[in-house]
């Protein structure tokens, strides 16, 4: 089938109006939060799961790929079509299904904006729990494909800590279901696995989610420390004390001061680091917490701890969290944001070697981050325009992730491996263990129609992700 | 060659891999191996991932059937035609990384669930799964069955805080997936994969957990109620407080009875557990108030948790031929099923005995005949099928234990939400040959 036919052919199943293939719209499409393009063919926006299914018998009939994408913040290219293929927009399907108090779920279509859930559902003093700093604007189906984290994620665990029942659009078009309200179902976890498989296994057409009961109080304290050893030394001995925060974030003197300038969150100009540590629970508990917390901020050698007076206050310090990728856009024409994970004692050290990184790639590197659970964001400054400087970039990323993996740790704790790190995954897996994911791609996914080319380096397995796959150890036994 | 030559040849391969005393072939010795009433031709203990990997090449040149396990007390699924192999993972007990200021260990598989929680306890903190026989129970046992207790209400399921783990798979690969830091979405979670999997996909060799600082000091609250529906309305209550429990167990009459026999019990339990300091304890105490008969701490508090854990083990050593089922459910769903139960058991003559994480939707429900008759099977066989076309939507009814004419009626599994062409399609893609558990399980 002529690319065109197909064109006529989605819009027989989403509509007239639901389709887009004219090059200026399809602009808008060539790109997500990361910083790869590539023009889709056409984009095509369903708007139930029986035209999801139509359109995947449609796409695997004719060999086209399709790329599922929500709202395109992702950081890992996760959501980039490769040139020509069908982008599958969920902007169409955004409804909340159910709210089920009793049952404490909410079945939701994949284009909810993850803010708009939480939202919907705070009256009834409930709320869902993983929040993305994208989450004005990303969706419950990327976070379902990406298994996204955010602060709270520390205390409360990500997406797929809150994901129990799933109904899958698989590349074939058949629909299945996976788990349900339960909180576990007979059988495979086929849930906890689809989660995090960034859009490689099946579309999500309907995702059952927890809601968690609003926490009686909070507490938002914010330690200055005059050196960012004496911070990162912090967030070890706060768990040492037994005290699991619901957030616990660190922003070094930089980007503190960068942000400032954006958004006046009233942090500390001259400071070195700053935590930003939330408790959350029983009012007595969230009490003695603040304290002991403060207590060690000071052993420490914090200069000063401060705590949110009031929930404007709270919003505030948030705020300057929240919007930090937005406040870097005032300094740099572009920049690069990365998303290792070390163990949470080897944070000093890793701090130590960006600044190290920094130096000799001569650039300039922020660092936000999830410190309680040791997943860093280096954010490294730049000119795209600059072809030279974007080596350097991608040169000293590379150093920091090769770092974090020999402290013990991972070259993404959130955003994923999309088309981004998919060439590090051999730094990180075996080829054993790569074939083994393949396999079970494969499973589901046998001729790479959806959402090729992601997770799997194409650096020697490139002959081997498209098809069955090999057997290596069977075949090399002449099984 | 004879199915006998088989397992001949292959056990002089074993003990070539593994070392001779290391491969168990004298019949008297392999029935503690027995599985489901099937006792296998061989039992072998290797010390590595490799050595595991070697075994299972080997068992898919020759289409042998290995069922892995480790101290065999989870071991449930329909009943195997055939056992060739147990493969054992006592020997797997390195441990591979430990750090108390990172909150994070790994160990091999056959670390039992008390040494884990004895070496982590000597640094404040806590291995928050509590199987029952927790001396005996391993790692790799309590992942493959996703095995809980009590603390499952407060700290989640193994899913929830294993972050990595290696296995060789039934088709002879070694893979890991995750790795050794809390937060990783590096490649496919294959931990939930393998978690629940009873041994049908791979074997676990080695695991990695996130731990919790160990709470300082507990205490137990205990309300008694007329009726299942009076509790369950308690829990609704609870539930929507702001107090967030570390344990909140349900315990029928009969469990009670059955936990300390010599207590002519009348009243259903809700046990809750609360950790925190003086203050946070005070604000339990008034939050529960009068609906809180009894509170217990220390020595006796533990005693009652650890009876819990056990229900299972007391009631297999009081009621040998009872009937076991473990159900999942959706929270609103556990009083009517609690109901159904009571209906279904009074129509059998059957006693009653339930235990379950109602905060999590999770029930054990255990039945045996109130006077012994010839006709239980028959009886035990109806009310498990009565109970599974009751069964709401979403919910599942794994049959635990069970005498072995039952067994040979019954599906252990049942129903469940998910597709399971999906999950035979992930079996064939691991285990190609159905080397592993063949027959056991749902797929």
């Amino acid at each position: 089938m002529r690319f065109s036919a197909l064109v006529d052919h989605l819009r027989t199943i989403a509509g007239r109006d639901g389709v887009l293939d004219r090059p200026e719209d399809l602009m808008l499409y060539e790109y997500d939060g990361g910083i790869r393009k590539s023009t889709p063919g056409a984009v095509v926006f369903p708007q139930t799961t029986n035209q999801v299914s139509q359109i995947m018998r449609l796409a695997s009939a004719n060999g086209v790929s399709v790329v599922p994408r929500g709202a395109g913040t992702g950081l890992s290219s996760g959501a980039i079509s490769p040139e020509g293929g069908v982008v599958l927009a969920f902007s169409r399907m955004k409804r909340i299904l159910e709210v089920d108090v009793e049952n404490q779920r909410a079945v939701v279509q994949p284009g909810v904006v993850n803010l708009q859930l939480s939202e919907h559902v705070a009256p009834l003093g409930l709320y869902f729990a993983p929040d993305p700093s994208s989450q004005k604007a990303c969706t419950i189906g990327g976070n379902v494909a990406e298994n996204s984290g955010g602060p709270h994620t520390l205390a409360c665990g990500v997406t797929v800590n809150h994901v129990t029942g799933l109904e899958v659009v698989l590349p074939n078009g058949d629909v299945v279901q996976f788990g349900g309200k339960a909180a576990e179902s007979c059988g495979y976890d086929l849930t906890g696995f689809f989660v995090g498989s960034e859009g490689t296994l099946g579309i999500a057409t309907a995702i059952t989610v927890k809601l968690l009961r609003r926490p009686e109080h909070v507490a938002t304290l914010l330690g200055i420390f005059e050196t960012i050893d004496d911070a990162a030394r912090t967030v070890s001995a706060i768990t040492a004390e037994g005290i699991t925060p619901a957030a616990l974030e660190m922003l070094d003197g930089w980007t503190l001061r960068t942000v400032e300038a954006y958004c006046h969150a009233g942090y500390p100009l001259d400071a070195a680091a700053v935590l930003l540590i939330e408790l959350e629970g029983l009012r007595e508990a969230v009490e003695e917490q603040a304290e002991a917390v403060q207590a060690v901020c000071r052993e420490q050698y914090a200069r000063e701890v401060r705590r949110a007076k009031n929930e404007e206050e709270r919003a505030l310090l948030w705020k300057g969290r929240k919007t930090a990728f937005g406040a870097l856009g005032r300094v740099s024409p572009s920049y690069y944001t990365q998303d290792g994970v070390v163990p949470r004692t080897r944070i000093p050290a890793v701090l130590a070697h960006i600044g190290e990184v920094a130096k000799k790639y001569d650039l300039i590197i922020g660092n936000i981050f999830h410190a309680g659970d040791g997943n860093l964001h280096p954010l490294i400054m730049f000119d795209i325009r600059d072809r030279e400087q974007a080596e350097r970039v991608q040169l000293a990323s590379r150093k920091i992730l090769e770092y974090c993996i020999a402290c013990g740790g991972s070259i993404t704790g959130e955003h994923g491996i999309g088309l981004e790190k998919r060439d590090l995954m051999p730094l990180l897996f075996t080829q054993g263990d790569l074939d083994v994911m393949l396999s079970l791609r494969n499973a589901f996914n046998p001729s790479s129609v959806l959402n090729p080319g992601k997770v799997f380096p194409t650096t020697r397995m490139c002959a081997e992700t498209c098809g069955p796959a090999q057997h290596p150890v069977l075949a090399q036994e002449g099984m | 060659m004879s199915s006998a030559g088989v397992v001949t040849q292959y056990a002089s391969q074993l003990r070539a891999l593994c070392g001779g005393e290391h491969v168990i072939e004298a019949p008297s010795e392999l029935e503690r191996y027995s599985i489901v009433g099937t006792t296998p031709a061989l039992a072998v203990a290797p010390a590595s991932q490799d050595e595991v990997a070697s075994i299972l090449r080997m068992a898919n040149e020759l289409r042998l059937c290995v069922v892995p396990a480790g101290g065999c007390t989870q071991q449930m699924g329909n009943a195997p035609p055939q056992v060739d192999v147990v493969l054992l993972t006592a020997r797997l007990t390195e441990v591979e990384h430990y750090d108390p200021a990172d909150l994070t260990v790994g160990v091999g598989a056959g670390f039992t669930v008390s040494q884990l929680s004895a070496m982590v306890r000597a640094n404040g903190l806590l291995f928050a799964v509590d199987p029952p026989l927790p001396d005996r129970c391993s790692v790799g046992g309590v992942l493959a069955t996703g095995g809980h207790g009590p603390l499952r209400h407060g700290f989640g399921g193994v899913r929830d805080f294993c972050i990595g783990l290696h296995f060789v798979t039934g088709d002879a690969r070694r893979a890991k997936g995750g790795g050794r830091v809390v937060k990783n979405v590096a490649g496919y979670d294959l931990m939930k994969l393998l978690i629940g999997s009873h041994g049908t996909l791979g074997i676990i060799t080695s695991a990695s957990f996130k731990l919790f600082p160990a709470p300082r000091r507990t205490q137990t609250y205990i309300a008694e109620f007329y009726s299942a529906a009076d509790a369950i309305e308690f829990r609704d209550r609870l539930l929507h407080s702001p107090l967030s429990p570390i344990c909140l167990e349900l315990v029928s009459p009969g469990a009670r009875q059955l936990l300390r026999p010599s207590m002519d019990a009348k009243s259903w339990v809700v046990c809750v557990r609360a950790a925190g300091s003086d203050a946070v304890l005070r604000r339990y105490r008034s939050e529960l108030g009068m609906a809180a008969s009894r509170q217990v701490e220390g020595q006796s508090e533990q005693e009652l948790w650890r009876a819990v854990e056990n229900f299972s083990e007391s009631l297999q050593a009081q009621h040998p031929d009872s009937l076991l089922m473990s159900l999942s459910l959706p929270l609103r769903d556990v009083k009517r099923v609690i109901s159904e139960i009571e209906v279904v058991a009074e129509a059998n003559d059957l006693t009653v005995a339930a235990i379950g994480r109602i905060g999590a939707g999770h029930l054990q429900a255990a039945l045996w005949p109130l006077t012994s008759a010839d006709a239980t099977g028959a009886k035990l066989v109806t009310t498990i099928s009565t109970l599974r076309a009751q069964l709401p939507r979403d919910a599942s009814m794994m049959v635990q234990l069970c005498p072995a004419y039952v067994r040979t009626q019954i599906d252990s599994w049942g129903p469940t939400p998910t597709d399971v062409a999906s999950m035979r399609a992930v079996k064939q893609s691991l285990d190609r040959h159905d080397i592993l558990n063949r027959g056991r399980f749902l797929v």
